[in-house]
């Protein structure tokens, strides 16, 4: 093995632990740090609509994860906010499609932040009156969504790919589905997912094993604990599209668009063809190939325009997205582009330096301590590890490329949003002292 | 961090930063605003940005920076008051993580001089196509603005609050002068940049020699320069005025409401650290009263925080709220700031806000970007330099009394809402 692979192999290191609660522990110590940063990772995201508890088979309404994680900062002496105020820790949340990430970064009383983080995942406590009150708060938050252009492209693409797929919903839900969401449901969501054996714990910075360890048992996550008793259900979700395409209107200056193809989904635990799609992308659409250039150049598109994967349990699609006053002959040329490639296979030295980026974006996520956490909860999640992504990403040739882009981003699995100025950008005014 | 003066108005600031993994060599440009020139300051960013003399295609610099494991070059243009920053800076992985071992540190420095000395001009004028082409772009970006509307509040708050002050001379540019500025506007602006603006080279993450042989490059590019530093404009504050209110209608579904409040005064820095306490107990963090009081109790906002200019004096509260509760939310907002200025404090909202900041400075030195941040600050602010660990020992120090001084002296000037067509709210 050479230095330099050792260097981001000694960075990349972490402990790991199993515990008898079931609860997956990662570690890394960085020395000279100041900082401190721990996430809690649960399986529990937007897509987990339907599932069976025990006997019972639930179905809950859109958003219940979103709003489970605001309620999850509260228990019955207040909110956790005001406990991490106490230790001087800054915490937040997240809710993803298929998670939910607690986490905080503090220099001082981590112990203390430590034990106020895992006794809230752990503790869940609601009433009907705390439930009733997050409605006002998380209404808002959709309605902020709403009026984002860029969001609504990719929550209209993934209705028109999916049919029944709970990726169609948005992460937050609606306001209608969130004035669904009762006690009960997030006792059951919790009991169901934030079982021990379902989360991840990833610290990293000013922290030790030990320290964290202390902390699980003082949280009585070194006791056996019951396993989750959840199991995902899924309907069946045909390759065909819902819908094509999908025009709206908003107060936008500019036409937006976003082309999505669908793709078969990913078996559990590939990271290997995700990345490979992702240097794909990198080659058709990056900031490096041919198209990106004659878009740009021509002031087609915006320095905006983009592709990313997008894929979860069941579900795997590729989505372009940008703003431009002439969508269609963007389309147009984004499918020639595919179909060249398609034919005449991958330009080698795009691929290589395309490697070459993700080796570096790993790299930098080694370097402070909140992505060093978050990249440990992500890959322990996917089943992973850094070294194995490294030597994942070594492995992925221009040929594997080719052949993969034989099956995708074919064009009768396309579907097309378009968002149109609705003409109330030139605004009314008014003022008065 | 240490810094030293390499000329009149160039100085040296450098940090080994031994534990990160990331190298960061930046050249911050810092000079007055000028109405002349501001299109052409905002055009120039993303000319530069685009190619040097040394690599002039756009698709061949991107390359470039893929062979460097993805290295981030970057030239932004920021508002500091009534100056201008532009900062050419490279990132990228350090010497050791260099799968061929190549010398990375050597290759960034030749590419941020490059960009900062050598842009692609030719008789006079920055290079035309590109030139065109990102004329494209910026006409696009000012046009689009309205597609991000807390951005887009915040901007016309801003513009209502500054008028025609030299605060308020546009960073973005004004999109009527776009189609007219030329690869010669571009170049004369460029120019004088060069010969009249502060320069601070920044190095960090570099072991001594590599810091030596950055500086001995750069004043070697600095000798070709015929330099003229002229001052940065001091603090300024817009005076006090009687609010005035304004509305814009559009379609949409979460209304954005912005409000500038002004010191009256320039900033004193001595009361810096009685700022930065103010601005948690209000509206800076989640154990403000903003956030604990207009957001989590009376649900008015989604989000609502506030945050404080130094360089103009001025204080902004941006809050996304429904449409039909925007004088409710409006009158919330002034009502916590009076509380705040004649009511109860208590002694733990007061020590949990200060315990929040205090823990957040002593991660300072965690990460490239918010040391950089940090120092970069601090010098283009002038005075004495305050270190992080300052910072906190003055945070610490800091009297309830002080931060309720500070409070009274802010009063309201403009509140800007966009909001669904139903008419103004007050």
């Amino acid at each position: 093995m050479s230095d330099h692979l050792r260097a981001i192999l000694d960075c990349a290191g972490n402990e790991r632990y199993v515990l008898p609660s079931g609860l997956t522990v990662l570690v890394r110590p960085m020395p000279g740090y100041a900082a401190a940063h721990a996430i809690v990772a649960a399986r529990f995201g937007s897509i987990d609509l339907h599932f069976r508890l025990g006997e019972e088979e639930l179905t809950l309404p859109a958003g219940v994860a979103h709003y489970l994680e605001h309620k999850m900062f509260e228990d019955q002496e207040g909110d956790a906010f005001a406990k991490f105020a106490r230790t001087g820790a800054n915490a937040n949340a997240f809710t993803s499609f298929d998670r939910t990430c607690y986490y905080f970064t503090a220099t001082n009383a981590v112990d203390e932040s430590l034990d106020v983080l895992l006794e809230m995942v752990t503790h869940p406590y609601f009433t009907d009156e705390t439930v009733a009150k997050e409605q006002g708060i998380i209404a808002q938050e959709i309605k902020m969504y709403e009026d984002s252009p860029d969001w609504r492209l990719i929550t209209e693409l993934c209705q028109c790919l999916y049919h029944a797929h709970p990726i169609r919903s948005d992460i937050a839900g609606s306001c209608e589905s969130i004035a669904q969401i009762t006690p009960e449901m997030l006792y059951d969501c919790c009991k169901a997912f934030y079982a021990p054996s379902n989360l991840v714990l990833a610290a990293a910075g000013n922290i030790t094993s030990q320290r964290v360890l202390d902390a699980c048992a003082r949280a009585g996550l070194d006791k056996p604990a019951a396993a989750p008793a959840a199991r995902r259900l899924c309907a069946e979700e045909l390759m065909t599209l819902a819908r094509t395409q999908k025009t709206l209107r908003m107060a936008v200056a500019k036409p937006c668009f976003g082309i999505g193809f669908k793709e078969a989904p990913l078996a559990p635990g590939d990271g290997r063809t995700e990345a490979l799609y992702d240097l794909i992308l990198c080659c058709v659409s990056g900031g490096m190939s041919r198209l990106y250039r004659r878009l740009y150049d021509e002031g087609l598109v915006n320095p905006g325009f983009g592709g990313e994967v997008l894929r979860v349990d069941g579900c795997c699609c590729i989505l372009f997205t940008g703003e431009s006053d002439t969508p269609d002959t963007v389309e147009q040329m984004l499918l020639e582009e595919i179909e060249r490639i398609r034919a005449d296979g991958v330009d080698r030295e795009i691929f290589t330096l395309c490697k070459n980026e993700k080796y570096g974006q790993l790299v930098e996520n080694l370097e402070n301590v909140e992505d060093s956490a978050s990249q440990m909860a992500d890959f322990a999640l996917m089943g992973q590890t850094v070294a194995q992504q490294i030597e994942m990403l070594a492995g992925l040739t221009p040929e594997d490329a080719d052949a993969a882009l034989q099956e995708i981003l074919q064009p009768g699995r396309m579907a097309r949003v378009r968002i149109l100025p609705d003409g109330s950008a030139a605004p009314d005014q008014d003022e008065t002292d | 961090m240490e810094r030293k003066q390499l000329a009149p108005g160039v100085h040296l600031s450098c940090d080994p930063a031994e534990k990160l993994n990331r190298c960061r060599i930046s050249i911050h440009f810092t000079f007055p605003a000028d109405r002349q020139t501001a299109t052409a300051h905002a055009l120039l960013p993303l000319v530069m940005e685009r190619g040097y003399a040394g690599c002039p295609d756009m698709t061949g610099l991107t390359k470039k920076l893929a062979r460097l494991y993805g290295a981030d070059l970057t030239v932004d243009g920021r508002p500091m008051g009534a100056n201008r920053n532009l900062c050419v800076s490279v990132t990228g992985i350090k010497n050791r993580f260099a799968l061929a071992g190549e010398d990375l540190s050597q290759a960034y420095t030749e590419l941020v001089l490059g960009v900062a000395f050598h842009p692609c001009m030719a008789d006079g004028a920055f290079d035309q196509e590109a030139v065109s082409i990102e004329k494209q772009m910026l006409r696009q970006s000012l046009e689009d603005e309205l597609n991000d509307k807390r951005l887009y509040c915040m901007r016309q708050t801003a513009r209502a609050f500054y008028g025609d002050s030299p605060m308020g001379i546009r960073q973005e540019g004004y999109l009527e002068e776009v189609d007219g500025l030329t690869g010669a506007d571009l170049a004369a602006a460029y120019e004088t940049m060069l010969r009249t603006a502060s320069m601070e080279l920044m190095v960090l993450g570099c072991t001594p020699d590599e810091t030596a042989r950055i500086e001995a490059a750069f004043l070697e590019e600095l000798a070709k320069i015929p330099r003229r530093p002229v001052p940065t404009a001091p603090f300024l504050a817009m005076p006090r005025q009687t609010a005035v209110h304004k509305t814009e209608c559009f379609d949409m579904v979460q209304a954005k409401l912005c409000m500038a409040f002004t010191l009256g005064q320039p900033m004193d820095l001595a009361d810096l650290a009685a700022v930065r306490l103010a601005m948690a107990l209000y509206g800076g963090s989640v154990t403000s009263r903003l956030f604990l009081n207009v957001r989590e109790r009376d649900h008015l906002c989604y989000y609502c925080a506030s945050s404080f200019q130094s360089f103009t004096g001025s204080m902004t509260v941006s809050s996304g709220i429904e449409p039909g509760d925007a004088a409710r939310a409006e009158e919330a907002i002034l009502n916590e700031l009076a509380d705040l200025c004649t009511g109860p404090i208590t002694s733990q909202e007061l020590e949990d806000c200060r315990r929040g900041l205090i823990d957040g400075l002593e991660g300072v030195e965690d990460s490239l970007g918010s040391l950089e941040s940090w120092y970069a600050m601090e010098i283009i602010r002038g005075g004495a330099i305050t270190t992080p660990a300052q910072a906190r020992a003055d945070l610490a120090a800091v009297t309830v009394d002080q931060v309720r001084a500070v409070l009274r002296r802010f009063s309201l000037s403009v509140s800007y809402l966009l909001t669904k067509k139903e008419g103004p709210y007050v």
